[in-house]
């Protein structure tokens, strides 16, 4: 069936955009892939104002961003004379918002769907989830912790998949884009299964171990990774982030969604909470969708604490003048908030089984690639 | 010179100078400045290599074994293998230009000396606040390199060696690391391994200080939102500047994770660590080694020099020789962390020395900006007191620029370094800088005999 789409559409490289965008965005295919994105948009904030959260405008532009993103190139534009940087994350924002909202008499449940700017490192371009340009669903929890923000990250998910997953234009997009799922490193898709939660929770202990298992007795696997990400897979370690390949790797030997979390400080950012009790490891979390499609959120408990948050400022070299509103924001209404940001193009794309996020939305802005 | 043994002048100069009189006089010997000069001669009051003599053998078996191996002749220095590896990088010869940062005349000459040194098979620094003051990779000012000139210049002239960069806390504003590593320009020298990103926790002669500069006017406006200006150049209107940056905050905990979080979000280059002669400097090594560093360079109290003030140069830090007493230290406990050393060291000796103390290569400042600009004293050219004439000086300023020439001598410099190497090593017996050890020493202090774990020369060598 899908061979007759195939005779009058041909899939986009990311380079044809620069060629004719108008050719690629205006085809009906596509087109059905831009109606789930909006649908999903939409999904999501019928769950989320069930729940009881509030959406704020998201913020574009301040003095300062979320630092802890992997390599990734923050943008800085002259602001009347001063450095401002275009937001990688609304993270900063989160935690004010919530602790206002809460004490102004409101739920402490707020939400952004923020848009976020990251020049990433160009080796990203070959993983086929990462965007210079995209949006997260990004919320955060008064008073919660990890594990009540992992709780609501498997109730969005199930809840976002159970209103979309009967829609007709999905299986058009399935089987247009099957033979493509194989080399990309992707299942077959055929449809999409409910979830039920609980999800599998693993420690990052518990998952780095789990790889290593199968890798010990999978040695071929990666030759795979190695051709499916262009380069050599780097290192296993108990004592940093889990590589892309890798969780690629966790992802396709799954097929239910599951967390991975308590990753070890020094992996992450300094505004994911370490465990007062057990040093060394964060009270975090990434979400992981299944079938190969790697990560689909991230969150945390957040450090709140101005003595810790200084100390782990200082971990990742920042200068403290760079964060004084925050800092000093901190040190006079701080309180314990969790949430967690879900990345909209990466979950358009799992739903449709897209062999690469750029396929999602109408105007990709990949790695590298100049395009409109 | 002298009125008397009271120091009359120094007090004098305090009086009419100010914070002004902290700073040594700035020789612009050969018009360009190079700072702790005369230092040590006035005040030097501890050993230095110099306290340590090479004492070859008469009998040579490796000089046997060399002869079998190449079969048709006998060895001679030239065979003396240089290669090495020094924190995850192979180089033709285990020296590093230090990371020496934005320092105007320096910055001038700083991409001649990067070819010399990708020629030469070496590792090259870059230091801190380059990109902040000359630009990342267009010129903020026309006759001054920016950053991406320095790096491309090694890199695209290299075969060997790295390029170990430095970000201090004012860069992290810019994110200099996450724009190097998501530059298109960079990402085939990354995915070949031939970047390090090197963490500054400390610095040779100002241990304990952050970086001290004098600008000007347009200079202060432009650097206040990132660096401590005095005075204020929106409040007051003076030729003068003082631009100071913080010396960073470290606890054994922090350094731990700086280096985990390094290894973690840039998993493709080589994390170095610079500390300079702190008395924790032990400490400093276990850290290093447990976290996982590719390598860690000590200043002695003798290098980093840059525009320290006179009491820090006379007065704060451990001199080198006491370093190599601490690595030591580390050396017994187990840790085999690459090191890099230095402080004063300019001749193959200083290197066939450090080799034989434990280090793993040394690091050096001041040779490479000096034989940069070499060309500015070639004897034809003029004597230096003509230099030191202000019309004379300009002119020869303005006709004689810093070009490729420099290049030749920075290669001329590292070339007689290698040779001498060589030689001492061959006379040692051995035939690789790897192979040089403690037997190869004797001192000629007892104390430094025992801490340093060398012969002395007064008794009996076995």
């Amino acid at each position: 069936m899908y061979s007759k789409v195939e005779q009058q559409f041909k899939f986009p490289e990311p380079k044809d955009y620069a060629d004719d965008i108008f050719k690629i965005v205006s085809n009906p295919l596509m087109q059905k892939i831009y109606k789930i994105y909006d649908l999903v948009s939409s999904y999501i904030r019928e769950f989320l104002n069930k729940e009881g959260f509030q959406e704020y405008k998201a913020v574009i532009i301040g003095p300062v961003t979320d630092p802890g993103i992997r390599g990734a190139k923050q943008v800085s534009i002259d602001y009347y004379g001063r450095e401002y940087k275009i937001m990688s994350s609304a993270i900063l924002y989160k935690q004010l918002l919530s602790i206002a909202n809460k004490s102004a008499g409101g739920s402490g449940k707020i939400y952004f769907f923020a848009d976020n700017i990251r020049l990433e490192p160009l080796e990203t371009a070959s993983t086929d989830r990462h965007l210079a340009e995209f949006i997260q669903v990004d919320l955060e929890i008064f008073g919660a912790d990890h594990h009540e923000a992992m709780n609501v990250a498997e109730r969005l998910l199930s809840y976002v998949i159970e209103r979309v997953k009967s829609r007709e234009e999905l299986k058009e997009i399935w089987n247009y884009f099957e033979p493509y799922r194989l080399s990309r490193g992707l299942k077959s898709r055929k449809s999409l299964k409910e979830f039920n939660p609980p999800f599998k929770r693993y420690t990052h202990k518990e998952a780095v171990d789990f790889l290593a298992d199968y890798l010990s007795s999978h040695k071929e696997i990666l030759d795979e990774m190695k051709k499916l990400f262009g380069y050599k897979p780097k290192e296993l370690s108990y004592s940093s982030e889990i590589p892309w390949e890798y969780e690629w790797l966790m992802s396709y030997l799954h097929s239910e969604p599951f967390f991975i979390h308590d990753y070890p400080r020094g992996s992450r950012g300094f505004y994911d909470r370490e465990y007062p009790d057990k040093l060394g490891l964060l009270m975090d979390f990434d979400l992981l969708y299944p079938e190969g499609y790697g990560e689909a959120a991230s969150g945390a408990a957040r450090e709140y604490e101005l003595s810790k948050v200084v100390q782990r400022m200082k971990e990742t070299g920042e200068k403290l003048e760079k964060y004084a509103w925050y800092l000093d924001f901190l040190k006079k209404y701080s309180a314990p908030t969790a949430g967690f940001g879900i990345g909209l193009e990466r979950l358009v794309r799992y739903i449709c089984g897209l062999p690469s996020i750029y396929l999602s939305i109408p105007t990709p802005k990949i790695p590298g690639v100049y395009s409109p | 010179m002298k009125y008397s043994d009271y120091p009359v002048e120094e007090i004098i100069r305090r009086a009419r100078l100010g914070r002004r009189a902290i700073y040594p006089l700035i020789l612009k010997y050969g018009r360009f400045s190079i700072h702790g000069l005369n230092i040590f001669t006035e005040n030097k009051r501890f050993h230095d290599l110099d306290d340590i003599i090479l004492v070859p053998p008469q009998f040579t078996p490796r000089r046997l074994k060399k002869a079998i191996e190449l079969a048709t002749r006998e060895p001679v220095f030239f065979d003396v293998n240089t290669k090495s590896m020094i924190g995850g990088f192979e180089v033709d010869l285990p020296i590093v230009q230090s990371s020496m940062g934005s320092q105007d005349d320096w910055n001038r000459v700083a991409v001649y000396a990067a070819i010399a040194c990708a020629k030469a098979g070496i590792i090259c620094g870059i230091g801190e606040n380059v990109s902040s003051t000359w630009g990342y990779d267009k010129r903020k000012k026309a006759d001054q390199p920016c950053f991406m000139e320095r790096a491309l210049a090694f890199l695209e002239n290299s075969k060997c060696g790295g390029l170990v960069i430095q970000q201090n806390e004012e860069e992290a504003f810019d994110e200099l690391w996450n724009k190097i590593y998501s530059d298109k320009r960079f990402d085939r020298y990354i995915q070949d391994g031939r970047i390090g990103f090197e963490i500054k926790a400390g610095q040779g002669a100002k241990p304990g200080l952050g970086g001290e500069k004098i600008v000007d006017r347009n200079q202060a406006l432009a650097l206040k939102q990132k660096y401590y200006i005095y005075p204020d150049p929106e409040k007051i209107e003076s030729s003068y500047y003082e631009r100071h940056s913080s010396p960073d905050i470290f606890t054994e905990e922090i350094l731990e994770y700086r280096i985990r979080k390094l290894k973690n979000d840039y998993p493709r280059v080589k994390v170095w660590v610079k500390t300079g002669p702190f008395r924790d400097l032990e400490k400093v090594f276990e850290i290093c080694s447990k976290a996982g560093a590719d390598c860690l360079v000590i200043d002695g109290k003798e290098g980093g020099t840059g525009m320290s003030p006179t009491v820090a140069l006379k007065d704060l830090g451990l001199p080198l020789i006491a370093c190599f007493i601490i690595i030591r230290k580390a050396r017994q406990k187990g840790f085999n962390l690459p090191v890099v050393v230095s402080g004063r060291l300019y001749n193959g000796s200083h290197l066939v020395k450090a080799l034989a103390l434990g280090a793993n290569g040394i690091a050096m400042g001041r040779p490479f900006l000096l034989s940069a600009y070499a060309y500015r004293f070639s004897s034809f050219v003029i004597s230096k007191e003509l230099y030191k004439n202000p019309f004379i000086g300009f002119l020869i300023d303005h006709f004689f620029r810093p070009n490729k020439s420099s290049v030749n001598f920075v290669e001329n410099f590292i070339e007689s370094v290698r040779i001498e190497a060589q030689m001492l090593t061959s006379a040692l017996g051995k035939y690789d800088l790897n192979e040089l050890a403690k037997e190869d020493l004797a001192t000629l202090n007892e104390n430094l005999a025992r801490a340093l774990g060398v012969n002395y020369i007064y008794e009996p060598i076995s």
